[in-house]
């Protein structure tokens, strides 16, 4: 489906047509193909499970598990119900994502468009994102304390930096020639800025937050699982303690659905936002 | 009127030595002329072109405006470039009324403005259209549309039929003489095409690199005589233009050493 896309740069609108079906008829057999794999894969889980491949101890039915889920949705584990748990990871990685498009994107944008403001960051910024989160989150417990402020600052500081390189390399990556057609028509340049900057350096922009959900979401349940009282990671360690593999697999099945969501609601966005992306 | 006096644009190169880009030159261009600048790669026609356009600095010299001094990109000279530069973002009216919307004209009165230019390049029908849904060449008529929209003293066309294949460009280039009929805008061209300076030009001047310099200056008038017929073949088969075709080529050709001292 990508491939197409980025062919899509015919110069005739009927051949623009013909490429747009030939991707619609690429995405539905893909589509079909994967349906069938997760299909096979649950039927594969089934088998392993009935015949008992494994000790049901460490691979628990598909039965079992759904149980469970239920379970856990109504009676809650580990001081709370599967909705409470998700909700607290959720509004976690929300308040990171906020911080990092609200202090990321401004903050990308300036660096991208002032030597100045780019020397003084990229400095730090480069020298965290080296490293690995939950190598600085006993710092920040032990400067910030065990609650949730040290573990919003962790996830904020895993989301800024992508989304703000991303504005940063959004703004370098404007052609030079639409900014000087933008100057001769009469830009000023506040204009430049909100009518061919900004719109430019959105896909750039759209791609960070993509990373930065990635980072955000394996940072949250990495912290979780370390130093927390809620959330799905917690659940699972707690779990994990007790043996109980069925409420490890519910928690991993409702991460796993998360991000779908939050990559399926990132290409909606994406294809509402910048339509042109790879046309031109 | 352009006024351009003794202007040099000299670049660092990566040797350590200076590049003159553009060395010395002066040139007049008169309302309602087509001055067309045409020579091989690097002779610095785009140079030229560029600062004028106000992109780049000059060294040495002075552009002026109607006595106004050049010193920066401004709207009263529309530049069409080589390469499309519409917004993907904007449909093809919106990318035409841009610089009216820079100089806060109200958007009923710069669709209006928008939608006659459209029909003056022929793409009335295309105005809800995004850009690319269009034709290389008619992303170029919606680039021509755009630089004119803000009513520039003059227009710069930097090869802007240069990605076109050779149908199209003929008919960009009757579209050109006949917009240029209609508006009597005074126009620099770019060309590496001596067939193209030709049949375009009112002016021609012939620029050779290293260092980029007019070298030569023909006045013609076939653009008139093409823009009413709107045909080609006929001009292209005119004795004089003949003669002149061969005449640029041999001094676009000619080896560096011979040229010197040729200047006009």
């Amino acid at each position: 489906m990508t491939l197409a896309a980025n062919s899509g740069t015919s110069f005739s609108s009927t051949a623009n047509r013909a490429t747009s079906r030939r991707r619609r008829s690429a995405s539905t057999s893909t589509l079909a193909i994967s349906l069938v794999t997760l299909a096979a894969l649950i039927a594969l889980w089934f088998l392993a499970a009935h015949f008992e491949w494994a000790s049901p101890l460490f691979l628990p039915s598909p039965a079992e598990v759904l149980t469970q889920f239920s379970a856990v949705w109504v009676d809650g584990y580990a001081n709370g119900t599967l909705l409470e748990h998700t909700l607290a990871s959720l509004g976690r990685i929300a308040a990171a994502l906020s911080v990092g498009v609200f202090l990321g994107i401004p903050l990308g944008l300036l660096m991208g468009l002032n030597r100045w403001v780019k020397g003084i960051f990229s400095v730090p910024i480069d020298l965290y994102w080296g490293l690995p989160p939950l190598a600085y989150l006993p710092l920040l417990i032990i400067w910030l304390g065990i609650g949730e402020t040290s573990k919003i600052v962790l996830l904020s500081l895993s989301t800024f930096a992508p989304i703000c390189f991303a504005a940063q390399a959004g703004v370098r990556s404007v052609p030079v020639e639409r900014i000087n057609a933008a100057l001769s028509l009469g830009a000023s340049r506040l204009q430049l800025f909100t009518s061919i900057i900004l719109p430019s350096a959105l896909p750039e922009i759209m791609t960070g937050l993509k990373i930065a959900i990635g980072a955000g979401l394996s940072t949250l349940v990495a912290a979780e699982l370390i130093a927390a009282q809620s959330g799905l990671g917690y659940m699972i360690m707690s779990a994990a303690n007790f043996l109980a593999t069925d409420v490890v697999f519910v928690g991993l099945i409702v991460i796993a659905v998360l991000a779908f969501a939050f990559t399926s609601g990132m290409r909606w966005l994406e294809h509402r936002l910048i339509p042109w992306k790879g046309k031109i | 009127m352009l006024r351009i006096r003794d202007a040099s644009v000299t670049f660092p190169a990566s040797d350590g030595q200076e590049v003159h880009a553009l060395d010395h030159v002066s040139l007049d261009i008169a309302p309602d002329s087509i001055v067309v600048a045409v020579g091989a790669s690097g002779c610095g026609k785009s140079t030229l072109l560029n600062a004028i356009a106000g992109f780049l600095p000059l060294s040495e010299g002075s552009i002026t405006l109607d006595g106004k001094e050049i010193v920066a990109p401004g709207g009263d000279r529309g530049v069409v470039f080589q390469k499309d530069t519409l917004l993907p973002w904007a449909n093809v009216l919106d990318n035409v009324a841009l610089g009216l919307k820079y100089r806060g004209v109200p958007r009923g009165e710069r669709h209006e403005r928008s939608r006659r230019l459209l029909e003056l390049v022929g793409l009335a029908d295309f105005a809800e259209k995004p850009p690319y849904e269009l034709s290389g060449g008619m992303r170029q008529r919606v680039g021509i549309a755009r630089a004119l929209a803000t009513d520039p003293k003059i227009l710069l066309m930097d090869e802007p039929f240069g990605a076109l294949d050779s149908l199209t460009r003929e008919t960009m280039q009757q579209l050109l003489a006949s917009v240029w009929a209609k508006t009597g805008k005074q126009i620099l061209f770019i060309t590496h095409s001596i067939e193209e300076a030709l049949t375009l030009g009112t002016t021609i001047v012939v620029m050779s690199p290293r260092p980029g310099r007019i070298v030569a200056r023909f006045d013609v008038d076939f653009v008139r005589e093409f823009a009413e017929s709107g045909d080609i073949g006929p001009i292209q088969s005119h004795p004089r233009f003949i003669e002149l075709r061969q005449e640029i080529r041999s001094l676009i050709h000619q080896p560096e050493g011979a040229r010197t001292g040729t200047l006009q």
